[in-house]
């Protein structure tokens, strides 16, 4: 974990004043705009800055606001899909699953990145990521003739636009967990 | 009953109808994988129709921003923790269900 204390005063004051805003901003929507409710929220408030400047001292990353737009309006659409996708595989009698484990070959590097793509394409038709190892994530694809691949490529297209990063040459690909029982062993 | 009341009652009923697969899903599939697939998923998109729908019959516009912080919150909270509890079966070895072919 990177020391916080090299970082200038300012900076981590500034950074501070920054999340405690959002969390109170949430705090304050959650509450409807009640005065009274601070009697709560503040300790919540400041304990929750708290933890999170401990949980992640510096955050490193930006977010672009017509990449996030875009994200969005593909998450949104492609998070119905996943719903609609999973919901008619339940009812439906002859359960329609051939479930698998597939590794992709990441092509994006940071770490916030990585766990963002991780956590979108488990809402996503199909695919629920079960770990990130070294430059391969691992996931369980509810079903082999899905298209995944190309969603996960898209995905991690969506994902760069958002925080304004290249995607590296390697990568890119799916290929079957040699392993069944999962990557305990490796 | 207005109009805005039948397309509200409408989204909410929509919503009910994806909990309910999606609870179908954690009893009738096989393992630990498929039934966190079916949890996040449906859970997701029920709970935004049932925020669309309870939107509609919002007093105000902090109600609404109520409404979508929560629906965001438990997103954040099912997209996390699907991941990490797939994470957790297949490291500790559990074998997914394969259809016998």
């Amino acid at each position: 974990m990177p020391e916080s204390s090299k970082e200038s005063p300012a900076i981590i004051i500034r950074r501070l004043l920054e999340r405690a805003a959002v969390f109170a901003a949430v705090w304050w929507v959650v509450a409807e705009a009640d005065p009274e409710s601070w009697l709560f929220g503040a300790p919540f408030v400041l304990l929750a800055t708290v933890a999170s400047l401990k949980l992640t001292p510096s955050r490193g990353w930006r977010i672009r606001p017509l990449g996030a737009l875009r994200y969005a309006a593909f998450f949104v659409h492609q998070s119905v899909a996943g719903g609609f996708d999973v919901a008619l595989r339940a009812v439906r009698p002859s359960l329609p699953l051939d479930p698998e484990v597939l590794r992709y070959g990441l092509r994006l590097e940071p770490e916030h990145a990585r766990v963002l793509l991780a956590d979108t394409i488990s809402l996503l038709p199909g695919t629920l990521s079960s770990g990130i190892e070294e430059d391969t994530l691992t996931m369980h694809v509810l079903d082999v003739s899905l298209p995944v691949a190309e969603s996960m490529r898209a995905v991690e297209e969506r994902v760069a636009d958002l925080f304004g990063l290249d995607l590296c040459d390697t990568g890119g690909g799916i290929e079957a967990c040699a392993i069944d029982e999962g990557g305990a062993e490796r | 009953m207005s109009a805005i009341d039948v397309v509200s009652i409408g989204l909410i009923a929509i919503g009910a109808l994806f909990f309910i697969a999606g609870s179908v899903g954690v009893l009738r599939f096989p393992d630990v994988y498929t039934r966190l697939h079916a949890l996040t998923k449906a859970d997701n998109l029920g709970l935004g129709f049932v925020v669309l729908g309870l939107a509609l019959r919002a007093d105000s516009a902090v109600v609404i921003a109520k409404l979508a912080v929560t629906w965001a919150l438990v997103v954040v909270a099912g997209a996390t923790a699907g991941p990490l509890v797939a994470e957790a079966a297949r490291t500790s070895g559990v074998h997914p269900w394969r259809r016998s072919k």
